[in-house]
């Protein structure tokens, strides 16, 4: 620690702190223009100079500037005011000025600084702006005539984002801010450059001329799309989510978020949202009264009773969820099951047979501090781009050694020094195995606690590095080198997403991932971790209060195939497009179909809502309160911001409703909801609402220590014997199918498409554009090609999100699907 | 030793300025000339066309020596082709030296107060040859540094007094013992060679005409300090230095020198040019630093200081090539030797470029304590077409022009600080009495608003609307209250800017309004250029009383403005005149106002 003296105040602080962070400390106002606490010292604009006694004669930059012990700072004098008043009188010869139509009018940094040094005149003259504005992209406005050059977006998107948008061009007085060959932006469209600017240069386009910054009634809650959990500050106008704002203060992500974050709300207000509970009469859906709908539901499942099956997604609030556990309960039915019941195994049974937990051991901000970081699959960053970026900040800040096992190129792939283990797809197991087979052989193995060492070594026999590397197409070296840096780092972390479209050897590739931490020594040391995280906001929530079937029920695809043979009597779909985006769209479809009773709870009348004999409009996570848990076990809470459309009702409501009408007792909010299920739930025992503080509660605390160390032999698989390989996945722009109702994300992905390597697409003659038809199994699926330079050859990629392609035609849960490409 | 003892030597100043002067041909006339005539059976010996650096009179390029063993050497300027066959038949087959051709008693003059140190390979031997450099003490100094402790070689620096010559004149064992104290296991140094001062241009002559020596300094610095990578930063406008420094580099790893176990003395160094793009920022360590890492060329905040963490984030430590170059004499000599020259704050010798209104423009080295006055005056032959000497500006952009009454100012850091210069890289423009000093003003302010890299506000903004105010004035459009503005912004952007480019952008300004703030005043209040320079202001006509009626104004007019008949006073159409200058310039009367 350090003392120093600012403005006569004694502080004390962290040796590695800013004259800045001390002055805050202190409560010292200095002003700043160009600082941001998660970017790197910059000192650009020149506003924060301050008078240190030890380095007279010249003005220290505070904002860069480091303290020593007895420094003696002074933040205000005639000099430093005439100094800072020069600079902005500097900046105001330039900038337009054109306020009264800047949406950032009102919290603006210049406008404000201008105030306080109360520049009302200018002693300079000179031209002012006159650039084209950006506007070529949907999202994000660029107005450079409004721009100060403090370069935070080019840093955050440099330093956090990992993208590198921007840079500055040209010298002198005609810098500017710019892409490469100064185009029109064409990003991936995270906006943190739109939440950093301190000024009215880039703006997000949907909020443009929607509301005044003050008019705004601002609402902390979570997102509602991946398992990543960010805080998103709602800005709501006229009971209208306008905007989502920055915020930085609360939360795990540290006011970062990506595309469908910032961007995605919309799908909050759309048209499209169900506002009536509809029936079907007559063979066609009607709306009609929540009683009448109610009383058909609370008929239809008694009848049905035990032969009941309940399937949700992972969309539902933890206190939703428990009720919805209830509601089987009350039918006596153990049916009832998440997220297409196979995906997350690696989680419930993959981790639960070696480590005995059933989530991630540690969280994501420790990630940053990591030396050495493996990520299974390179779409982790598509799934959670936020904590994608505190990877990022790993690799860049803290040369930390990122490795991919990949069987395509991506984000992760292309930061700096990353090693891709590019494989034939399917065969992330074998290349897991190999490694732990290094790190037994090499003796670099932490063996001691574990059991079943000696079982998996016979049982990776099979798996030498070289062997290995001979069936995946990866050179035995990086198989090694990878195995040795993972058991080298001090803080070492091995990340792994699941859900819809990653379904194939879920549970193997658990287990896999989980010897692999434990012959390191990750699970369940300080600073390292094994990062097991859910595609859905509250994946981890559902695996938490099980929602999966209990010892005599049927899991999802169970219930299908029950359903399909006539041996289901009702189905209660809740927040879940099953049609569009559970494998198999035909045995889907057929179980539907076949069911005598169908009830679907959700936004949107879904493909699978349209089968369904009564269909309950349910509200969005903008409209409830409640927690989710993200997938680091981050317990936050969920505001309402705005009320409901029409008649919908939030899921909470509905399943009281439902729960009475079954004569079952049912909490009355959703705080006495919490209150229940954490006493009913072993990991949330004594946690309460008012422990969720800013940054919500992690259960289990920051390092979750594995219960059991047992090693668990699996096999891997053989690679497809198929000219053409189609991998099924997540897309950065989407999440599940919820965001294709949101204008940001569509704006930017609005349409399918089968994503082509240039190798392939030139062998094929297909280009960017061009409808392409992919045959498997008879089934045909026909989209837009996408061409470019991740994937290699003979392997072709297509996201999971859109209904309309039709994708679960063939996607019935292959590591990947042998097609036949047509035109 | 003895084989080259007996050649007839011509050494040719290959240097940029003898090669744009068409010294290769030259050269080329004398390879010819000398097969042609069968030289060597005449003379019996044999004959060695060398190309050598810069010997510092470039304004009388192609300089040629020619050595004939046992004879002094014998130095021709302005050397043509053409000359060459008479140089061969009269001087080297016939009975001497021709006389008339000879360089004459100026040069003799140019070099008298100098001491040619630094520069004392440059021109003498072959500026590619790694056997004639070992032959001039080539590779002593570090022989003679590892059988110190890199502690000790770092003492030794610290001994001798040695301050940076990239401008600031930070001593410099000093600096290398911060980057040698701070822990770490990879270090790096680095050359900065990124000269990019308006009118300056020793550091290119010593790339070009020393680059082992060059090397040497460096390998000094990274066994004192432990850095086992250098890297010298040379602007790309250097072509042909990069090319002489690359091929010494080239030849040092294939001999061994540099690598693994340098010259067998049991320390390892690597070596790398980076060639920079064009911006004159970079001069400015961290900017040359954040090029190096291949980003755009822009100062980052100091501290962290680069000795602490530079390039990529390791203790890295910079030095000008003057500084290196420097160092090699010093372990050839002696701290005490080094010492011993110079004044009490500023020792050894410095070398300056002299361009400008001097007569011999070129580079001199001067022990440090010479006056301005002696370097302009005794050393380079004093003003242009005798007119009267105004000022000079020392230190290039970052530098303050002196008047006559400060030309007594002494060669040393802290004497030119006082007077309002600095020494900066060492470039001296010499400026007479047509030269106007808003003028200079707004040239050198031209040059750094442009330079900017437009990271700061101050510089970034504030330089330019300095230079729109100085423009203003040139142009005659200057308003009451202008210099007062000036000088108050001068001070805010000196206080306020991010690195030495803007902190010292507007020291041209400020040092010309404290020497001539008439001028400034005369502009603005009069609307008139007392030098007759600035365009707009001008309005030419002939001084009857002064005009010689010799004729020439007529004769240098592109567009026929003067009317002149032999025997009468020339008479200025100011309908037809463009404004050019070329009759004022051409004036030898200063007839013309």
């Amino acid at each position: 620690m350090v003392n120093l003296t600012i403005d006569g105040k004694q502080v004390t602080v962290s040796k590695t702190a800013t004259i800045y962070e001390a002055a805050c400390e202190a409560g010292v106002h200095i002003p700043v223009l160009c600082y941001a606490k998660k970017l790197m010292p910059y000192g650009a604009c020149r506003v924060c100079l301050v008078e240190v006694e030890q380095m007279k004669g010249r003005l220290i930059p505070a904002c860069t500037t480091p303290v020593t012990e007895g420094m003696v700072v002074t933040s205000t004098s005639d000099e430093i005011v005439k100094v800072r008043k020069t600079v902005l009188e500097f900046l105001l010869v330039n900038h337009v000025v054109d306020c009264p139509v800047c949406d950032k009018g009102g919290e603006c940094d210049l406008q404000d600084l201008t105030y306080e040094y109360e520049v009302v005149s200018n002693r300079f003259e000179g031209e002012k702006f006159d650039l084209p504005t950006d506007e070529v992209n949907p999202l994000i406005e660029r107005n450079m005539n409004r721009c100060v050059l403090c370069g935070k977006c080019a840093r955050v998107c440099d330093e956090i984002v990992g993208y590198g948008s921007y840079s500055f061009i040209n010298r002198g007085f005609e810098t500017k801010i710019a892409t490469a060959f100064d185009r029109g932006l064409n990003c991936e469209f995270c906006g943190q450059c739109v939440s950093m600017c301190p000024v009215g240069a880039i703006l997000p386009r949907p909020f443009k001329f929607k509301a005044r910054p003050w008019q705004l009634k601002e609402i902390d809650s979570v997102c509602g799309y991946c398992g990543n959990g960010c805080t998103v500050t709602l800005g709501t106008k006229d009971n209208k989510v306008e905007t989502i704002r920055f915020n930085d203060k609360t939360g795990v992500n540290d006011g970062n978020l990506c595309v469908r974050g910032r961007f995605g709300y919309s799908f909050i207000n759309s048209e499209d949202r169900l506002t009536k509970p509809l029936i079907r009469e007559n063979g066609s859906l009607v709306e009609t009264s929540w009683d009448k709908a109610l009383a058909r539901v609370a008929d239809g499942l008694k009848q049905s009773g035990s032969e009941t099956g309940i399937v949700t997604g992972a969309r539902l609030t933890n206190e939703e969820l428990f009720l919805l556990r209830n509601v089987a309960k009350a039918l006596g039915s153990e049916n009832i099951d998440h997220s297409g019941g196979e995906c997350y195994k690696g989680l419930t049974e993959g981790l639960q047979q070696t480590l005995g937990l059933q989530a991630s051991t540690a969280t994501f901000p420790q990630v940053e501090n990591c030396d050495a970081i493996l990520s299974i699959r390179s779409d982790f960053y598509e799934t959670h781009p936020v904590f994608g970026m505190v990877v990022n900040q790993a690799v860049r800040r803290n040369d930390a050694k990122l490795t991919v096992i990949a069987d395509k190129r991506g984000k992760f792939t292309k930061l700096p020094e990353a090693k891709t283990l590019l494989h034939k797809p399917g065969l992330e197991v074998n290349l897991i195995n190999a490694m732990c087979r290094v790190l037994l052989d090499e003796g670099l193995a932490k063996t001691e606690r574990l059991s079943g060492v000696d079982e998996l070594k016979a049982a990776l026999a099979d798996y030498a590095p070289e062997t290995v590397a001979e069936t995946t197409g990866v050179s035995v070296d990086a198989i090694r080198t990878a195995a040795r840096e993972l058991a080298a780092a001090e803080n070492a972390a091995i990340l792994l997403a699941y859900g819809l479209p990653y379904t194939a050897a879920s549970k193997e590739l658990g287990i896999a991932a989980a010897n692999l931490s434990l012959l390191t020594g990750i699970a369940g040391r300080t600073g390292s971790g094994l990062y097991v995280c859910g595609e859905k906001n509250n994946s981890q929530g559902a695996i938490d209060l099980a929602v999966m079937p209990g010892a005599t029920g049927l899991g999802a695809q169970q219930m299908l195939s029950a359903a399909a043979q006539g041996q289901l009597k009702a189905l209660y779909v809740v927040g879940e497009d099953m049609v569009s985006s559970y494998p198999d769209r035909k045995a889907v479809e057929l179980a539907l179909d076949k069911v005598p009773f169908l009830v679907v709870q959700d936004l949107f009348l879904s493909p699978t809502a349209q089968m369904a004999d009564v269909v309950l409009p349910a509200a969005s996570f903008a409209e409830k309160d409640g927690t989710f848990t993200n997938a680091e076990r981050r317990i936050q809470r969920v505001r309402a911001a705005v009320p409901s459309p029409g008649d919908a009702r939030t899921d909470f409501n509905i399943l009281s409703d439902v729960l009475s009408a079954f004569g079952a007792q049912a909490p009355a909010t959703a705080a006495e909801a919490f209150a229940q299920l954490t006493a009913d739930t072993a990991a949330y025992q004594g946690i309460s609402l008012d422990m969720l503080g800013a940054q919500g509660y992690v259960w289990g605390t920051d390092i979750l220590t594995p219960i059991t160390r047992n090693l668990v032999a699996v096999a891997g698989s053989k690679p497809l014997d198929a000219a053409h390989q189609l991998l099924v996945g997540s897309a950065l722009y989407h999440s599940g199918t919820m965001s294709t109702h949101a204008k940001g994300p569509m704006a930017v992905v609005s349409e399918p498409y089968i994503e082509f390597g240039r190798e392939d697409a030139k062998a094929l003659n297909v280009a960017e554009g061009d409808l392409v038809k992919l045959s498997a199994d008879g089934e045909i699926i026909e989209a837009k090609a996408k061409v470019d330079n991740r994937l290699p050859q003979g392997v072709l990629f297509a996201p999971y999100h859109f209904s309309a392609l039709g994708l679960n035609k063939i996607y019935r849960g292959q590591p990947a699907i042998a097609v036949q490409v047509g035109k | 030793m003895a084989e080259s003892a007996e050649k007839l030597k011509i050494l040719i100043c290959q240097g940029t300025g003898g090669l744009a002067s068409g010294a290769a041909q030259v050269a080329e006339a004398f390879e010819t000339e000398f097969e042609k005539q069968g030289v060597e059976a005449s003379i019996g010996k044999r004959c060695a066309v060398i190309g050598t650096g810069c010997r510092g009179l470039c304004a009388n390029d192609v300089l040629v020596d020619v050595c004939i063993p046992g004879k002094e050497a014998v130095t021709y300027d302005f050397v043509t082709p053409e000359l060459v066959p008479q140089i061969v038949q009269d001087h080297i087959l016939g009975e001497g030296p021709i006389e008339k051709k000879k360089a004459g008693p100026y040069y003799e003059k140019f070099l008298e107060k100098q001491q040619r140190i630094i520069f004392s390979r440059c021109g003498t031997i072959d500026a590619e040859s790694l056997d004639e450099f070992l032959e001039h003490r080539g590779f002593e100094g570090i022989r003679k540094a590892v059988t110190m402790k890199p502690s000790e070689v770092i003492e030794e620096v610290k001994k001798s007094g040695l301050r940076g010559r990239g401008g600031g004149g930070f001593p410099t064992g000093m600096k290398w013992s911060f980057c040698a104290a701070t822990p770490g296991e990879s270090k790096y140094l680095i050359c900065n060679a990124d000269e990019g001062d308006p009118g300056a241009f020793m550091d290119r002559s010593i790339l070009e005409g020393d680059p082992y020596g060059l090397i040497e300094g460096l390998m000094i610095g990274a066994y004192a300090i432990g850095c086992k990578f250098a890297y010298v930063y040379v602007r790309a406008e250097y072509p042909l230095a990069i090319k002489r420094l690359q091929m010494a580099i080239d030849t040092c790893y294939e001999k061994g020198f540099l690598g693994k176990n340098c010259l067998g003395l049991g320390f390892d160094l690597d070596m790398r040019i980076k060639a920079g793009a064009g911006a004159f920022v970079c001069g400015e360590e961290t900017a040359l630093m954040a090029s190096i890492e291949g980003h755009r060329g822009m100062s980052r905040p100091r501290p962290p200081f680069p000795a602490v963490r530079g390039l990529w984030g390791k203790p890295t430590n910079i030095n000008n090539v003057e500084t290196f170059a420097n160092v090699s004499y010093i372990f050839y000599n002696g701290a005490d030797w080094f010492n011993a020259i110079g004044t009490e704050g500023t020792k050894g010798t410095k070398i300056f470029a002299l361009t400008g209104k001097v007569k011999h423009t070129g580079l001199v080295e001067v022990p440090a304590g010479t006056t301005i006055k002696e370097v302009i005056y005794d050393v380079c032959g004093g003003i242009e077409n005798n007119r009267k000497f105004k000022a000079v500006q020392a230190g290039g952009p970052s530098g303050g022009c002196l008047p006559s009454n400060a030309i007594e100012t002494e060669v040393d850091y802290d004497s030119l600080i006082k007077a309002g210069a600095m020494m900066g890289s060492g470039g001296l423009v010499v400026m007479d009495e047509t030269t106007c000093m808003v003028d200079i003003a707004r040239f050198f302010l031209q040059f750094t608003r442009v330079e900017s890299c437009g990271k700061c506000i101050p510089c970034r903004i504030g330089l330019k609307i300095m230079l729109e105010i100085l423009e203003r004035i040139t142009e005659g459009k200057g308003q009451e209250g202008d210099i007062e503005l000036l000088q108050d912004m001068a001070y805010d952007i000196k206080k306020s800017s991010l690195c030495g480019l803007g902190q010292t952008a507007p020291n041209p300004v400020l040092s010309t309004i404290r020497y001539f703030r008439d001028e400034y005043e005369t502009h603005i209040k009069e609307g008139e250029c007392p030098s007759h320079s600035c365009k707009p202001l001008l309005h030419f006509r002939v001084i009857e009383d002064k005009c010689k009626k010799c004729g020439l104004c007529p004769r240098v007019c592109p567009v026929d403005a003067i009317e002149w008949e032999k025997g009468k006073v020339a008479y200025i159409d100011l309908e037809k005149c463009t404004k050019c200058t070329s009759c004022y310039d051409a004036c030898r009367f200063m007839a013309i106002d």
